[in-house]
């Protein structure tokens, strides 16, 4: 049999991990003798705040929380142009699509970390770092591609009810940063990034 | 298996705080003129007649509607209930098992505790009331189901009365968190 007690209890959010001294203060601020021990307010506090986050996340869909005005390329796209309409938008990602406005395939900065030869880790500051370790730019073994040479396909879609938890899982799991939302025809209605989620998250606990 | 069983005996939380000194002397206070009005009219007015109005168990309601009054222990749902409640158990048991008053008092105490909890009136005076409603002898036996309107009924609400009024005429303090 294991000692519970001895065991820090986990916090419902990494980061927010209230302490009994916190509930000890809390309990003092508030006149009058309140019939209950710190560790069972903590345990309270605990399990309501894990369902307020679930009840949330389970509330909101990706149809609420997603990017509508979303910047597409085409299959046929130079790789140049696409990274061009990714720095004007400032977006780390853009899908995919066929002149149907069917998603065929995500492409992100990590795409093209990968083909220009940036070692592990892919971030932008090994590329700083290769780039100033040759001469010329490291990009140019690309500069004749195509999107559809460098995306991710087929891409990553969830439909426009799935719950925001659904997405946050699928995006750890899958360890990507967005996911595009298509309709049943498979057509392209939107994109969640984290940062959509996080917002969304933020603005509904907020009181 | 025994290790952790044991182990539960230890203990694993800390208590609350201490009031402040504010507190207890509005808890004072509700207790000093709750009881006191009790106790006046039974002393005072009820003297020599038989009936009476002061039981053991409002002394314990004492400490929870002056001087724990936001808990749920507390609400007049939970006084109130809970005594009548207990009251008719004792006496039932009494008319029932006497005079195996072992028995009886036993039963009463832990019936209550159940049919307070199973119909959210959960008040620990009750216990006491139930009790008292068994092993007083005949000065409380010989009322019958008369007890649990007099002395513990009228008794409940003369106490109820005062906390609404002294409770509330703290600056801090607000009673009851809810009626019903």
């Amino acid at each position: 049999m294991l000692d519970t007690r001895d065991k820090p209890v986990p916090a419902p959010t990494p980061g927010i991990e209230i302490k009994e001294a916190d509930i000890l203060e809390a309990m003092r601020a508030i006149p009058g003798y309140l019939d209950i021990t710190p560790g069972d307010f903590k345990e309270v506090y605990r399990l309501a705040f894990q369902h307020a986050l679930e009840r949330l996340s389970r509330e909101i869909t990706a149809a609420e929380i997603m990017t509508t005005d979303v910047v597409t390329v085409a299959p046929d796209t130079p790789v140049a142009e696409v990274a061009a309409a990714m720095g004007r938008r400032g977006v780390s990602g853009v899908p995919v699509v066929d002149a149907g406005q069917k998603v065929v395939g995500v492409i992100s900065e990590k795409d093209f970390l990968t083909r220009m030869g940036v070692k592990e880790p892919m971030n932008f500051m090994t590329l700083v770092a290769n780039c100033l370790m040759t001469k010329g730019c490291v990009a140019l073994p690309i500069k004749a591609t195509l999107a559809t040479d460098i995306m991710n396909t087929p891409a990553v879609t969830v439909p426009p009810d799935t719950p925001v938890k659904d997405i946050a899982a699928l995006l750890t799991q899958s360890g990507i940063n967005r996911v595009a939302v298509t309709g049943p025809d498979g057509r392209l209605l939107g994109l969640v990034s984290r940062g959509d989620i996080i917002r969304a998250t933020m603005g509904r606990a907020a009181p | 298996m025994m290790g952790a069983y044991f182990r539960k005996m230890a203990g694993s939380n800390q208590s609350p705080p201490r009031v402040s000194l504010e507190e207890i002397f509005w808890s004072w206070l509700g207790a000093f003129l709750g009881i006191g009005a009790v106790a006046y009219m039974n002393y005072g007015w009820l003297d020599g007649t038989g009936l009476f109005l002061l039981i053991g168990s409002l002394g314990a309601s004492a400490v929870l509607i002056y001087g724990a009054i936001k808990s749920p222990l507390a609400q007049p749902r939970n006084f109130l209930g809970g005594h009548v409640i207990s009251a008719l158990i004792g006496v039932t048991a009494f008319k029932l098992l006497a005079p195996h008053l072992w028995l009886a008092a036993t039963l009463a105490v832990a019936v209550s505790i159940a049919v307070m909890h199973a119909t959210k009136t959960l008040h620990p005076p009750g216990g006491a009331t139930a009790l008292i409603a068994v092993i007083s002898g005949p000065q409380v036996t010989s009322l019958g189901y008369f007890y649990v309107l007099m002395p513990v009924a009228a008794g409940a609400l003369v106490m109820l009365a005062v906390a609404l009024i002294v409770n509330n005429l703290a600056p801090r303090r607000r009673y009851p968190e809810f009626w019903w």
